[in-house]
């Protein structure tokens, strides 16, 4: 059964469509990476897709229950939601930061957050303030403070910015390993790596959905190079796929 | 812990030795013979003049600390204070027409009164104003408040000038508006009390959601906040606690602006430690400010908020240097 659906979904902002009606499902347990160029409606998909943008026509349901109309607070326990840009006015400290994501949930398990500042590699940051952390460190803070509730769903927008190549590998492996147990939905913006980590491609362009498949499946099919406007070299590598794009 | 008794400490020590200063200044065991209930008139003077505005004068600050964090924590600015929006423009022209249009009521009721109104009055004029133009965002509201300020300002110096004669001298105004405790009754000092109480309460409610606006909007509606509702709720409710502490202590500058980041340096930025320690720290501020402002040129007073900006700004310039610099 879908854990998450978008039925009819559409989102207009004013005269402009973000995106055109589109349906989708989405299991309890797969990662699903979303695909496309610039102003494809990737990250608006993921927005609406949270509830944190209310959708024009459509709904989205989250299970049975149309998500517009579930109390925030429900919406906040079962939906994990990672922002592309993350900057928190006050320079709280890790533990703060990991307190107020745990405050989302009435009572959490006693050694919930111990569990998350290791499974995160935390500890021993408790202390230190987000103004002191690096790149990797923030990234990893940012997964463990809205990953502490264990939401069944997390939907997460890649943090492109300010990570170097190797924690950039390690979050967007995180975000896709999490598809095992749970559904992990993700705006990947590096192809290499959306279909070499992830279950299921969604690919849109101009804010329409052409294409919702397999990542094995779609890897090959010529409405990749359409979208994107560009004639993809694929190259089989040993851990995945190497995309090489050629005018 | 540490922290929450080095404040308490100093806030007795401060309210120690302000009920000591004065135009006469008294010894401590003057002060043990007043409150023990001593009829000599020293000590009448003290228990019913000094000590309730000492008192006052506390939980002014403490109400100005908790309107200063509040509102830093919805425009999540720290550059934001308490009068920001239009509530100090609101209360003096309340206070103006209070004190120079003459009407049935006592001074004593009338001023504290539309003080209050004006305040929240102009508060809810500025939400009411960024919702009919559709900007209810923090912006929308910040320049609904600059616009609002600026009207109410235009219309108290126009009834400044055309009011005052020889019988209301505007000096009185004037000196309103710079700041000052009122000295109030035993009884009204509970009021006070009562409502700073209930004040210190209702921030409380504000707080986790306050830290959850603090991670910024997107996140906030991620972690399940309804956050233009949540906006104006606590606006509102900061509206209040300034409007309160302005019918109580005239226009204070600086001290909501200064505490909670005091309070930050010494408790961290999440708003559960955070309000009370502002609402301590804003305390003691105003009961030494007030001490000086009574004690420093005998017999003349000087106004409460003078002393605040002139001795709180260089503090606080010099603590932010310092802090910058580490």
């Amino acid at each position: 059964m879908s854990v998450l659906a978008a039925d009819n979904l559409q989102v207009a902002r004013g005269k402009s469509t973000l995106l055109w009606p589109m349906s989708l499902n989405f299991d309890a347990t797969e990662s699903v990476a979303i695909i496309g160029p610039n102003g494809a409606g990737k990250s608006t998909l993921l927005k609406a897709l949270a509830g944190t943008m209310a959708p024009t026509v459509g709904q989205v349901r989250l299970g049975r229950r149309n998500l517009a109309e579930l109390p925030t607070a429900e919406r906040a326990q079962s939906i994990g939601f990672l922002p592309q840009h993350f900057e928190p006015h006050w320079d709280l400290s890790v533990a703060e930061l990991l307190e107020i994501g745990a405050g989302r949930v009435k009572s959490l398990a006693a050694d919930a957050l111990e569990k998350t500042m290791a499974a995160f590699e935390l500890g021993g940051l408790e202390r230190r303030r987000w103004s002191t952390l690096s790149g990797g460190e923030r990234a990893r803070v940012l997964l463990a403070m809205v990953l502490v509730v264990d939401p069944p769903v997390l939907l997460a927008d890649e943090p492109v910015a300010s990570l170097d190549i190797r924690h950039r590998l390690d979050v967007v492996r995180a975000l896709a390993d999490r598809g095992r147990k749970w559904l992990s939905v993700v705006v990947v913006h590096d192809l290499d790596l959306a279909f070499s980590f992830f279950d299921r491609i969604v690919l849109l362009a101009k804010g329409e959905l052409i294409a919702d498949q397999l990542a094995a499946r779609l890897v090959d099919d010529p409405r990749l190079d359409d979208a994107f406007g560009v004639r993809f070299e694929r190259l089989r590598t040993g851990e995945g796929w190497h995309l090489r794009a050629c005018r | 812990m540490k922290v929450w008794i080095g404040l308490t400490a100093m806030l007795l020590l401060a309210i120690l030795i302000a009920a000591c200063a004065g135009h006469v200044w008294a010894s401590p065991a003057g002060l043990l013979r007043a409150i023990a209930g001593d009829h000599a008139l020293r000590s009448r003077l003290l228990f019913e003049w000094r000590l309730p505005r000492v008192v006052a004068a506390a939980f002014v600050g403490a109400l100005l600390g908790l309107g200063g964090t509040i509102y830093q924590g919805v425009f999540r600015n720290p550059l934001a204070e308490p009068y920001l929006l239009g509530s100090a423009g609101g209360a003096a022209l309340g206070a103006t027409v209070a004190l120079l249009v003459p009407l049935a009521l006592p001074q004593s009721w009338l001023l504290p009164l539309l003080a209050f109104a004006g305040a929240w009055g102009a508060t809810v004029l500025v939400i009411g104003i960024s919702r009919v133009a559709g900007a209810v965002d923090a912006a929308g509201l910040l320049l609904a408040g600059v616009a609002v300020a600026a009207i109410l300002g235009a219309l108290r110096s126009f009834l400044m000038l055309a009011l005052s004669d020889e019988t209301v001298s505007l000096q009185v105004v004037l000196s309103w508006v710079l700041g000052g405790i009122q000295t109030p009754s035993w009884a009204g000092t509970g009021w006070l009390v009562l409502i700073t109480l209930g004040c210190l309460a209702l921030s409380l409610t504000l707080a986790r959601r306050l830290d959850v606006l603090g991670l910024g909007e997107a996140m906030a509606l991620a972690f399940g906040l309804d956050v233009r509702r949540f906006i104006m709720l606590a606006v509102l409710a900061g509206s209040v606690i300034v409007a309160a502490a302005v019918a109580f202590g005239g226009l204070v500058a600086f001290v909501g602006l200064a505490s909670p980041h005091v309070a930050r340096w010494l408790v961290g930025p999440l708003h559960r430690p955070l309000l009370p320690a502002s609402a301590l720290v804003g305390a003691i501020v105003v009961v030494l400010a007030d001490a000086v402002a009574r004690a420093a040129l005998p017999p003349a007073e000087i106004p409460l908020g003078l002393v605040t900006a002139v001795a709180g700004g260089p503090f606080f310039i010099l603590l932010l240097a310092q802090r910058l610099r580490s």
